[in-house]
């Protein structure tokens, strides 16, 4: 019992020393740095297109490009859409319809999903006959997948119910490296622009800072008061954000290892399920389970606009790679497109 | 010691060695982190469509009104 108490006193002093470091560089705070920026005017963006077509709720979406997009239900199909023209490419029915989450690759060759199977199951959209089968299922999880993100073609993350994160090699079907060291259930995931790293948000209140290739805890951030369900770069890869059940959303800068500033009104009540960021990130649209999807000025952290038009809960956004557009995705089961 | 006592003294030996690692961070000043936010917003915000606007023509979701000869 020795060693525990050891083991106690020197964590507390670690986080105490970090806490003094974090303290340490903070010669100026964001808002005094931007209190000569003026706010982003009003944002009003309208529903362009509606993709009616699912049946059920959707748990997620995600572009592959900036026309085609890939959206999951619990009606048990994955969908890619034609946005422009709101064409279903494909519609693909799977073994398990407890889905949470759907990725595109980005060469457009695969897409991915999975849910309470604990199973990534990849699907290859350019076989040889035309149809759409699957191409591997990796099984490891013990607890249900939450959000899947592709590298390329041959390498997968996931985040699971289980607290880790797994790096996968998808012709292999093996676990290249599993990213332990959250307490809770991880929610969300995010790769950065580069790479070379990925961030994880969970159910122990915490965002992680990991290194891809040696596994590697790097930052950890705490600060939300309950769990994080959405995450997200910053486009720069400098910066990360967050939203949690505790109705706000956090930008937290990677170089100085801290929180930098909180997206929150005492008029909103309601957990974020989902966010993302504008091209340039001056915009961060967040997704809420009061059915709206409120537009923030990043800099100023002022509500500049709100998506409403759903009749449920939104349950995931995204905004195109070449920022033209976003999509929202709810429990009313349709996706719409806005700018 | 049973097997329930050493898992616990193996994470928190892990949660230590974690801690230890990130106190070794090299940490940048706010104000050099804030500006370099600042300044990518600033040198991006003309090529951000959702914070520009965009015009009728050129948005790819919006249906172009054409006439078909019947």
């Amino acid at each position: 019992m020795g060693e525990m108490e050891q083991l106690r006193k020197e964590a507390e002093s670690l986080k105490d020393e970090i806490t003094a470091a974090r303290k340490a560089v903070q010669d100026l705070t964001l808002q005094d740095h931007v209190a000569g920026t003026a706010v982003v005017g009003r944002v009003q963006l309208k529903t362009r297109k509606t993709l009616r077509g699912h049946l059920s709720k959707i748990y997620a979406v995600h572009w592959g490009d900036s026309k085609l997009c890939v959206s999951a239900s619990q009606d048990g199909k994955l969908i890619v859409w034609d946005s422009y023209t709101t064409n279903k490419v494909h519609a693909i029915p799977l073994k398990s319809s407890w889905v949470m989450t759907c990725a595109y690759a980005p060469s457009g060759n695969m897409v991915a999903c999975g849910g309470l199977d604990n199973m990534c199951s990849i699907y290859n959209l350019k076989g040889k006959d035309g149809n759409v089968k699957v191409m591997r299922e990796l099984a490891a999880h013990t607890g249900y997948l939450s959000c899947c993100r592709f590298l390329n073609d041959n390498e997968i993350i996931t985040s699971s119910g289980d607290c880790t994160c797994v790096l996968w090699d998808i012709e292999t079907g093996s676990q290249k490296t599993v990213f332990a060291g959250h307490l809770g259930d991880c929610m969300s995931l995010g790769v950065a622009p580069d790479f070379n790293t990925f961030i994880s948000g969970a159910c122990d209140f915490t965002a992680k800072l990991w290194d891809i290739r040696d596994g590697q805890c790097r930052q950890t951030f705490g600060g939300h008061e309950s769990d994080i369900n959405a995450i997200g770069f910053f486009p720069n890869g400098n910066a990360v954000i967050t939203g949690s059940d505790d109705a706000s959303c956090k930008l937290y800068d990677l170089r100085s290892d801290q929180e930098l500033i909180t997206y929150q009104d005492s008029g909103i009540m309601c957990g974020v399920t989902s966010l993302a960021p504008s091209l340039s990130g001056r915009l961060i649209l967040a997704g809420y389970d009061d059915f709206n999807c409120n537009i923030w000025d990043s800099l100023k952290a002022e509500r500049v606009g709100v998506l409403s038009g759903h009749d449920n809960r939104v349950s995931c956004i995204g905004v195109t790679p070449d920022g033209m557009a976003c999509c929202t995705g709810s429990w009313d089961s349709f996706l719409k497109i806005w700018n | 010691m049973d097997a329930y006592c050493s898992n616990n003294v193996l994470q928190a030996r892990r949660a230590v060695e974690q801690l230890r690692l990130e106190t070794e961070l090299q940490r940048v000043k706010i104000s050099a982190a804030a500006a370099q936010l600042v300044q990518y917003c600033q040198d991006h915000r003309r090529a951000d469509p959702l914070l520009t606007g965009i015009a009728a023509s050129s948005n790819p979701f919006r249906d172009k009104k054409t006439c078909v000869l019947l």
